[in-house]
């Protein structure tokens, strides 16, 4: 089924990966040794727990971080759709007329300024992880070269994040994939908030952090920081969002 | 075939094996087999240390009784289990009996018409987990060179065994990771469920729920579950006269 890898990839991913922890042993590294690696402009891992509440891992630089933003926000893209695949998404041109796959993530995708996207699975065996998807800000196939890099950048991933999370204290999440990580909980935090404000369960408070993160036309981290900081909330009577002005500020 | 194409060759392999699930026996025989390609030496095979300590043997270049008896002697004593103690390499050890280092094993050794010995550790953080053994029929040292090549199909090899043992585990370790990270959202979605309630900052709302968990000798997840699921009023964490969750 698979072509020989060749080991001067692996060792070449392997020498990225030490010369990025050694220039930024902060986050993102395995993100932006992705991009590097298979030639693309932008890319990000999402993980995509039981619960199915997709989660960022990392990215490789704020625009491709908006994108999987996005993402959550819309509940639809390439990311999510990899994430249920055992196949690898594969859009050319996001801006093609049919390109009906994602109405509304598409065109906003498009707007943040990625052309052409491809989501890898990140699997091992039957244990499936999440995705790695991978940007490109111009129109473009995907080379059977880049093909084939991706697929063992994704089987890298896998085998990181699991080695990171490897002894980490019984449900919790090892303090080594943590810090490798932007994970984003403050979007939880802040529909724990909501929650409270609108007098709805969780699930809902997220729904209604995602609408308005929509319509408001704001990410929904930097909506989620507003609450947190409690310059935005939501008022259950109406259903509406209210600004907080203080005169501290 | 040049040694370093060889060794090209051997890593291709490995790398292939990398990505699926594999049978870590077979990497090692295969390992073993590269090492008499490329080391010139005349046999070659893996020990690893059980839980307990012990050594045994793994893989062999050789299926040869002649062969496979100088690694199952290598049990109690021998340059593998100096090596595995120690942490470090066993080079050019010429054997000459009477030997008082390895009584039992240096006779038979010879008696298969093996005269040099070398051991090399197969690390891991400061760990030793086993040791790639080599054999030359004649004495005289392996060169500088091939005594680094040596050490670096010894890591491969440490590599190879990880790699397996991380796969078998793969299935395990995801859930767990997928659980921690269920865990974390919803201990964060408690967080600001108390926050809001109580107007106190994360800080706070993480210590209440953390408090309440240990007063009332319960995980902090399954508190966190209770609050989100509104089971325990927000109230009751910070009032020690409230009860806590019927159990």
């Amino acid at each position: 089924m698979k072509a020989l890898v060749p080991a001067e990839r692996l060792l070449e991913i392997f020498g990225l990966l030490a010369r990025h922890s050694h220039a930024a042993p902060a986050r993102g590294s395995l993100c932006s040794v992705a991009a590097e690696f298979t030639q693309f402009d932008g890319a990000n891992i999402a993980l995509l727990p039981e619960s199915k509440l997709l989660t960022a891992l990392c990215s490789s630089n704020g625009t491709s971080g908006a994108l999987l933003e996005l993402e959550i926000t819309l509940g639809e893209g390439p990311t999510t759709d990899a994430c249920g695949s055992d196949d690898v998404i594969r859009i050319t041109n996001l801006g093609d007329e049919d390109q009906t796959r994602w109405l509304s993530y598409s065109p906003l995708a498009l707007a943040n300024g990625a052309v052409s996207v491809y989501a890898f699975p990140i699997t091992i065996g039957a244990a499936r992880l999440g995705a790695l998807t991978l940007f490109r800000w111009e129109s473009g196939e995907l080379s059977e070269a880049q093909e084939s890099d991706a697929y063992l950048m994704a089987s890298v991933v896998a085998r990181a994040i699991l080695d990171l999370q490897a002894g980490a204290p019984r449900g919790s999440i090892a303090t080594q994939l943590e810090r490798e990580a932007h994970f984003g909980f403050t979007v939880h935090q802040a529909a724990g908030m909501v929650a409270v404000q609108g007098s709805l369960n969780v699930s809902d408070a997220l729904v209604a952090l995602r609408a308005h993160s929509f319509a408001s036309n704001q990410g929904l981290s930097e909506l989620a920081a507003r609450v947190v900081t409690r310059r935005i909330r939501y008022e259950a009577r109406d259903g509406v969002w209210y600004e907080v002005y203080r005169n501290s500020e | 075939m040049a040694r370093e194409n060889i060794l090209v060759d051997t890593l291709v392999e490995l790398a292939d094996n990398l990505v699926d699930d594999f049978d870590v026996i077979d990497v090692l025989n295969l390992l073993c087999q590269r090492c008499v390609e490329v080391l010139d030496v005349d046999a070659a095979g893996v020990m690893l240390a059980s839980p307990t300590g012990e050594l045994q043997f793994i893989a062999s270049s050789s299926e040869s009784m002649r062969v496979l008896e100088l690694f199952q002697i290598q049990a109690d004593e021998g340059p593998c289990v100096d090596c595995a103690n120690s942490g470090q390499p066993v080079v050019n050890e010429s054997l000459t009996a009477p030997d008082e280092r390895w009584p039992r094993f240096t006779p038979r050794a010879i008696a298969q018409g093996f005269h040099s010995v070398h051991s090399l550790p197969m690390r891991l953080r400061g760990r030793t987990i086993g040791a790639l053994n080599l054999f030359r029929l004649e004495t005289g040292a392996i060169a500088h060179e091939g005594a680094h090549m040596a050490q670096g199909l010894a890591d491969v090899a440490t590599i190879a065994i990880l790699q397996h043992r991380s796969a078998l585990d793969a299935t395990t370790l995801n859930a767990q990771l997928s659980h921690a990270l269920n865990s974390r959202i919803i201990i964060e979605q408690a967080k600001g469920i108390v926050a809001q309630t109580l107007n106190c900052d994360m800080d706070h709302a993480f210590a209440a729920l953390r408090k309440f968990a240990r007063d009332h000798n319960q995980g902090i997840t399954l508190v966190a579950s209770m609050v989100v699921g509104r089971e325990v009023a927000v109230s009751s964490l910070v009032n020690p006269a409230t009860k806590g969750p019927a159990s």
